[in-house]
């Protein structure tokens, strides 16, 4: 009688376990969305764009408002605040667990392309997150019933990150069950829209910059580079771009827009109240001594003008009040800052260009970049027919992603013509009339120019590979002609006479939660950020 | 032969005058026994106690009372001059078979359970006068500790047996009435963003109470409640046994042919005495000068000032009234008892009103030769009309607001808020009576219970036992905040938040026995089954701007305001489901009645798991030896009864439903869709797992008159779910649950009973009960250096925190920081202490132990009884003291105006050398006020702090003679007065030291300890009679 007594028990109790109030599985469809967003920054301000506002400073793309800022002094902020440090939030978090499960699930359902998109973002993530702090957890990662995590060395991630790369593209590959892309696009709306062919032009772009990443190493493979960036995307409609709905909802917009107000931190160690730098305002301004006299178009795209209508700006640890007031630059809003500093959000992004406005899109891989890639290895192998086309190719798609993509609130006058591009390009101290004459300057200075704003992590990642101001053996000038590099009180302290090669490991995760391990791997000492990494290191 | 003769020889006795004798008798333990037969000696003339163990019988002065009863020794009594009469019988050694109700409602001799175990009367309980009967026990029971949190009407208790195990879950005991379970859960505020079951606001059980919901148990209908502490609770009821069990018996009508109806009533007058002691001789103002601020740093007040005694200008006197009806009915196969209370209070505070109505019908019938059914239904209807506590409370405000204002000027011309000094009305302290007036709370709740038993008696040696429960209820409860309030913005138009609460809990238990005899051996086997089904289910909804402040349904607010739960979104409530089934067996084997084993298993399968580890087992066995029956030489001494015990158990404690499944929130980004939550809700969840033994001996005097019961036990709870704590992102989460940490309890109890005096006119029996604990943490994770329990953040920087190798109980805090030899450290620049910011262990709230001592006397008609509660040692943390000299009201700041130099060594760099720079900053704190208002939480964590208090007294008369006599259908007449908490001696400065941070509602240790704008316990006294017809 008591065994029988309850028959249905153990289906009573299954039915009783799954939590009946906010789901526990979600279709893959409604993952992806936040997952891509936070490629730039998602819902909650997390991504890419929330750290390379101090990252910007360490490669001189902008500086602070004020003099004294932390990163302008290619310092950093170790603090509660978590300051610099959403790339590890966006990595193990935001894209995280969901892409854990995106993956799961769909692999379940096989639905081989969203396999293929979870892969591609997860091996592209897992560079973005290693090129940034080194050694990172790897193998523990994404085990929930862990409380500390042992980190790994970068050479094992970028293995994986190579692994995967492969593996996305053998799921993207796929056709047939539940392949369709229809239905990627219901997840993908904000980023490729469920277009596989171009999901694998990003991945082979992942596996360009890996090989490229490499360029200090014996076994760096020049054709390898190549011929991932030949795969890759060749055509700004290619791109690899998170778009927003900017509809009244405040998430749902571009996290340099006004409306999100993320650029007003007017503290030294939160500082993102940001100006564009000095250095290049001079590339565009026909200041600096490679590309002397020559006025480059772009500027009025990108930067801002000043009361004088000229493009000037900031030098870092000065701040902008050493500059007269009608030559100082308007901020990213196109606020004036005659005759004081104002960081305030305008109301409305009528007057912002680029990546600041409400609605505008992020890229995260350009065609530019690729060809870029290309012009260097190539360049390095001694192909300089190639290099060189590659490099021009380069200029040009910089210039079509401006006037295709981000051709809005540019001043009379200012508007990039055909003929304007072609009088830059005919200009020989821009683009060489022989091959012969292309340099490593040339080509690093133009990627530099071409990725201003958004692909500050790669241009990191470059400066980082040249040592901010390694010479190029074949002309004897420093690769980033002109670029100063801190030094006496320019630099912080913490650096002892370093220049900065990562960043340290985020605050309320690792060094509250995880102090040991960051002991072990030294992450502790207060010049930790200065040790060059795996990567850049021959 | 002889003895039946005389019965019938003097059937009617001549001469001497009658009178009414009434008594009462008592067996083990003090605890009444009914059913025991009084007879006149040589006459027919008997009667039989009632379930009071009370009697009434005509005999004269020359007469002698003879008292029988199974399982005693018989007792004779010459009756002489008294009318009232107390007898203590005496167990026959022999055929002792005193039996406790012990798990699975099953009744077994105390020889042979092998662990301690305690029972308290229903009637001891009952004249205790507590509407919440849970606060009756504390002081009765070693081991118990009630925690009240505070002495509002409806407020709610925790109780905890033998102190906390779970970190981060219920410690609270199970409930089980009649051998089924009922719910005692209080509600927790907290919905971790809407998905769980708290308010759709979202706070930390502090700013308001809600009812543990045993307390609607009406205390009439209570027979006896026995308390199993240990491994007894967790080898029968499983995980949520782990911290023991409370067993409710009910009354039951006896099978006599007769009606029995009684009634009593008390009466209560209620007057709030504790109260944080406050300073009216500085206005307000900042350094000493004058200001319209709260702050009362401002010059002294003159004589020219009017002064207000704001306090006894807001309290008012409590009155209450109980009436409590029973009817009983028994015939031969079948009886029943019909009860009802109503209960009506007006607290001391003003606006705080409960009310209580109770009804139970039970049944028992006897069917055919082998079976029998006792089915019950109890219908409970309260309401609690609530004033708020803690920081958002009436209390806090009352304590600092400016004595030269008259706080019942609250209103303005306009009946509205009238603010002091501020326009703005929201930027400003509410006047406590606005705040009680206007900012209201109140719960109401309808419950029904329903059991059903029975028993099987197919032959002599087997036996199978049912029992059913259905216990369901719905809470409808809200707290409105006046749209002037300063716990809102100007902006936010007033809050209404509403929760409605139902809860349908069924689960059953069946098991079978079988017993058999071989020579010296009996043994004994059952086997059961468990299914437990338990769901809560709630809507939750708060909004702003108020449409009706005369309204409190959740519509009254704009809808675009409105938050809800997470489910509501479906058009559902919130769920909390937990289902388990339950198989265990229990095999037990004596050897001439003096050596008990018993060994008993059970296998689990709880809903809260996933498949893969749904089930798990413990087991658990127990040993007892009569040594004095195994020695019979033993007994020829003073010493006639010792038994050796000890047990042990393992068991496991589950989380919370849902705790082990992360869940996806909406995400409001472009795309929308979906994203995972911060909380690490770890699928690999385990059960924390508790090892516990105990080991005890009891050992009687004097054919039992004196006895003591000592006890010592050792809980270690391993794999502890320690929830929401934060670690490396590694996980992928932001918060995380995980099984990490054990910790350790372990305890000494005694309990002695003297029957110290045994006169003819004159009794006195005494019970005490020591209770000291210890307890440790014994493993925390590496990486968290402190584990707190963010509810018991009430104020400031002091929490329930504690680390490795430290207490439970500790209370981590900011403090002062000292040299290497323990000396202050003092700034040189202020001349202050230099504070050390960090949370580091600054007291422990454990107490050193405590002691209940219970007395019942008996003279004539009088009876008395009264129980003193002493605690000694334990740090509370005193909250309401630090605001209080932080504003410039704390007696601690009236020498302000004296200059000093505290002494301290001044930090310059030479505090830890052989040469420090002794302070000699001289500071005064009347134009310094940082002097006080820098003072660190360390400063307000009292140490060894200790009570005194007359718990209860209750002084009974029985009206006998001509009076009641002629009263023709009273049986029993009887007049008492009862008084709550009159005495309390503490050696603490605040009001009242027995205090909670956070309601019963808060998990893990909770906040007791944690004073802060709380009122103590009040003072009451009860008057009644009782009366049988």
């Amino acid at each position: 009688m008591i065994a029988i007594s309850c028959y249905s028990c153990s289906k009573k109790i299954d039915e009783a376990y799954a939590n009946p109030n906010a789901p526990v599985k979600v279709p893959v469809e409604e993952l992806l969305p936040q997952i891509t967003s936070a490629m730039a920054g998602n819902y909650g301000g997390h991504g890419t764009m929330n750290d390379i506002r101090y990252i910007g400073a360490y490669v001189q793309n902008w500086q602070f408002f004020q003099p004294l800022s932390n990163y302008d002094q290619m310092g950093y902020t170790n603090s509660a605040g978590d300051v610099g440090q959403s790339t590890w939030r966006m990595h193990y978090y935001d894209i995280g667990q969901n892409n854990v499960r995106l993956i799961e699930w769909a692999t379940e359902e096989k639905k081989w392309d969203y396999v293929g998109v979870g892969k591609a973002i997860f091996a592209w993530s897992w560079l973005t997150l290693t090129d940034y702090y080194g050694d990172v957890i790897l193998k523990e990662a994404f085990r929930t019933e862990q409380i500390t995590f042992k980190f790994d060395p970068q050479d094992e991630v970028y293995s994986y990150v190579r692994q995967l790369c492969f593996e996305a593209l053998e799921n993207l590959n796929k056709t047939g069950d539940g392949v369709s892309q229809a239905n990627l696009a219901k997840g993908d709306l904000y980023f490729y829209n469920g277009n596989t062919t171009k999901w694998k032009k990003f991945v082979y772009g992942i596996m360009a910059r890996y090989h490229n990443h490499l360029s200090n190493k014996a076994t760096y493979n020049k054709d390898s580079v190549i011929y991932y960036s030949n795969l890759s995307i060749t055509s700004n409609a290619d791109n690899a771009m998170v778009s927003f709905a900017a509809s009244a909802i405040g998430a749902t917009n571009n996290f340099f827009g006004p409306l999100r107000g993320n650029l007003v931190g007017s503290g030294i160690t939160a500082p993102t109240a940001i100006r564009q730098g000095a250095f290049i305002a001079n590339l565009l301004n026909g200041t600096n001594s490679e590309f002397a006299g020559v006025t480059d178009p772009r500027a009025w795209y990108i930067l801002r003008g000043n009361t004088n209508g000229t493009i000037k700006g900031v030098e870092p640890n000065k701040g902008q009040t050493i500059i007269p007031v009608a030559d100082r630059p308007e901020n990213f809003w196109g606020v004036s800052q005659n005759p004081s500093a104002t960081n305030t959000a305008p109301a409305n992004d009528l007057n912002c260009r680029f990546i600041f406005r409400n609605n505008a899109p992020f890229p995260i891989m350009t065609a530019s970049e690729i060809q870029f890639i290309k012009a260097e290895a190539a360049f390095r192998k001694g192909e300089k027919a190639i290099a060189l086309a590659a490099y021009k190719e380069g200029i040009v798609q910089s210039f079509g992603l401006l006037t295709g993509t981000y051709n809005v609130n540019i001043p009379a006058g200012k508007a990039i013509t055909d003929p304007l591009l072609a009088n830059y390009m005919s200009n020989p101290s821009v683009v060489p009339t022989s091959a012969d004459n292309l340099t490593l300057t040339k080509i690093m200075l133009q990627k530099y120019i071409a990725m201003f704003g958004y692909g500050i992590l790669e241009t990191w990642s470059d400066m980082r590979r040249y040592h901010y101001s390694d010479k190029d053996a074949q002309t004897g000038l420093q690769v980033y002609r002109d670029f100063i590099v801190p030094s006496g009180g320019d630099l912080f302290p913490d650096n002892a006479t370093k220049l900065v090669y990562k960043v340290r490991p985020r605050f309320n995760s690792e060094f509250v939660w995880n102090i040991k391990e960051l002991e072990r791997i030294g992450a502790t000492s207060l010049d930790y950020h200065t040790q060059e990494m795996w990567f850049s290191k021959p | 032969m002889l003895f039946l003769g005389s019965l019938v020889l003097f059937t009617k006795p001549l001469i001497a005058q009658e009178k009414t004798v009434t008594g009462s008798v008592m067996g083990e333990k003090n605890l009444p026994l009914r059913d025991v037969t009084v007879l006149v000696k040589g006459t027919r003339t008997a009667t039989k106690t009632d379930e009071n163990g009370s009697f009434s019988i005509r005999a004269t002065e020359k007469q002698t009372l003879i008292i029988t009863s199974v399982n005693y020794l018989r007792q004779e009594l010459f009756v002489g001059s008294r009318n009232n009469v107390s007898v203590q019988l005496v167990l026959a050694q022999q055929q002792m078979e005193e039996v406790v109700v012990v798990a699975m409602d099953t009744r077994k001799t105390a020889k042979e359970i092998p662990f301690a175990v305690q029972s308290v009367s229903g009637k001891e309980l009952q004249e205790s006068q507590r509407e919440n009967f849970v606060n009756g026990l504390q002081g009765r029971v070693a081991g118990l500790t009630v925690n009240q949190t505070g002495g509002a009407a409806g407020a709610s208790s925790q109780i905890v047996l033998r102190g906390f195990n779970s970190l981060s879950l219920d410690n609270s005991p199970l409930f089980v009435i009649d051998g089924v379970i009922a719910d005692n859960s209080t509600l927790n505020e907290t919905s971790n963003g809407g998905s769980q079951l708290g308010l759709a606001s979202d706070r930390a059980n502090r700013g308001n109470d809600y009812s543990n919901r045993i307390s609607d148990i009406n205390p009439n209908d209570i027979e006896s409640v026995t308390v199993l502490k240990g491994p007894e609770a967790t080898a029968l009821y499983g995980s949520q046994a782990s911290s023991g069990a409370i067993i409710i018996t009910t009354k039951k009508a006896k099978m006599n042919g007769k009606v029995a109806v009684s009634y009593d009533n008390a009466f209560r007058v209620q007057e709030l005495t504790r109260l944080p002691k406050v300073m009216s001789v500085f206005s307000g103002g900042t350094n000493g000068i004058p200001q319209d601020v709260f702050s009362a740093f401002g010059p002294g007040y003159t004589g020219k000032d009017t002064l207000y005694n704001n306090l006894d200008n807001f309290f008012r006197t409590g009155f209450s009234q109980t009436h409590n009806l029973a009817v009983e009915y028994g015939k031969k196969n079948a009886s029943w008892r019909f009860s009802g209370s109503a209960f009506d209070q007006k607290a001391a505070i003003p606006t705080n009103d409960f009310k209580r109505y109770n009804f139970r019908i039970s049944n028992t019938t006897k069917i055919g030769k082998y079976i029998d059914i006792s089915p019950s239904l109890s219908y409970i209807n309260s309401v609690n009309d609530k004033p708020l506590r803690g920081a958002g409370g009436y209390l806090l405000n009352l304590l600092v607001w400016p004595s030269d204002n008259n706080i019942r000027d609250w209103k303005g011309a306009d009946g509205l808020k009238k603010p002091l000094f501020n326009a703005n009305p929201n930027a400003e302290l509410d006047n406590p009576l606005y705040n009680v007036y206007k900012n209201r709370s109140a719960d109401k709740t309808d419950r029904f219970l329903a059991t059903f038993a029975i028993n099987i008696n197919p032959t002599k040696w087997l036996a199978v036992a049912g029992r059913f429960g259905y216990d369901t209820y719905k809470t409808d409860g809200y707290t409105q905040y006046d749209s002037m309030s300063s716990y809102l913005t100007r902006a936010q138009k007033g809050q209404q938040d509403n929760y409605y609460r139902s809860y349908y809990g069924y689960n059953h238990t069946i098991t079978a026995t079988a017993k058999k005899t071989i020579g010296n051996f009996s043994g004994r086997v059952m086997v059961g089954n468990m299914w437990q089904d338990y769901e809560t289910r709630q809507f939750a909804v708060v909004g702003n701007n108020i449409v009706d402040a005369s309204r409190s349904d959740s519509n009254n607010t704009n809808p675009a305001t409105r938050v809800r739960l997470s489910n509501a979104l479906k058009g559902l409530p919130n769920y909390s489901i937990r289902r388990s089934a339950a198989y265990f067996g229990e095999a037990f084997i004596s050897w001439k009645s003096a050596v008990f084993l018993t060994y008993s298993h059970r296998f689990e399968e709880s809903s809260i798991f996933p498949k893969e580890f749904r089930n798990y087992n413990y087991p658990a066995a127990g040993l007892s030896i009569i040594v004095s029956d195994l020695v019979p030489a033993i007994k020829n001494s003073a010493l006639n009864y010792w038994k050796l015990r000890g047990s042990l158990a393992s068991t496991a404690r589950s989380s919370q439903p849902y705790a082990n499944q992360s869940v996806f929130n909406p995400t409001i980004g472009s795309g929308g869709g979906f994203a995972y939550g911060f909380n690490n809700n770890n699928p690999l969840l385990q059960p924390e797992t508790q090892e516990t033994f105990e080991l005890g001996t009891e050992l009687r005097f004097k054919n039992s008159r004196y006895s003591i019961d000592a006890t010592y036990y050792n809980t270690k709870n391993t794999s502890l779910i320690v929830e929401g704590f934060r670690a490396s992102y590694g996980t992928g989460f932001v918060l995380n649950t995980l099984n990490v940490g054990a910790n350790q309890n372990q305890g000494v109890e005694l309990a002695l009973n003297l029957d110290l005096v045994r006169g003819e006119k004159f009794t006195w029996s005494s019970r005490l009960n020591f209770n000291k604990m210890w307890n440790k943490v014994l493993e925390l994770p590496a990486n968290v250096p402190e584990f707190y329990q963010s509810d018991t953040w009430t104020y400031a920087n002091a929490r329930g925190g504690l680390v490795l190798n430290g207490a439970t109980t500790t209370i981590t805090a900011y403090g002062y920081k000292r040299n290497t030899a323990g000396q202050l450290l003092i700034s040189a620049t202020t001349g202050l202490p230099v504070l050390d910011n960090n949370f580091r262990v600054r007291g422990d709230r454990n107490p050193d132990f405590t002691l209940g001592f219970v007395n019942n006397m008996s003279y004539k008609n009088f009876r008395f009884s009264f129980l003193w509660d002493l605690k000694v040692g334990g740090d509370i943390f005193n909250a309401t003291e630090r605001y209080l000299t932080t504003l410039g009201r704390s007696y601690r700041t009236i020498d302000r105006e004296s200059p000093r130099v505290i002494n301290g060594i001044i930090e310059d760099g030479l505090e830890n050398t052989g040469t420090p720079t002794k302070n000699n900053i001289s500071i005064t704190p009347a134009v310094n006020q940082a002097y006080y208002t820098t003072m660190p939480e360390e400063e307000f964590i009292q140490k060894d702090v200790n009570w005194l208090r007359l718990r209860d007294m209750t002084l009974n008369y029985n009206f006998t003679g001509e009076f009641v006599k002629n009263l023709k259908v009273v049986k029993s007449l009887g007049a008492f007065i009862t008084v709550n908490d009159l005495v309390m001696i503490t050696n603490y400065y605040g009001a009242d030291p027995q205090v909670n941070g956070n309601t019963a509602g808060s998990r893990g240790v909770g906040g007791f300890g944690f004073d802060y704008g709380n009122v103590g316990t009040p003072v009451s006294v009860n008057v009644g009679f009782r009366a049988n017809f």
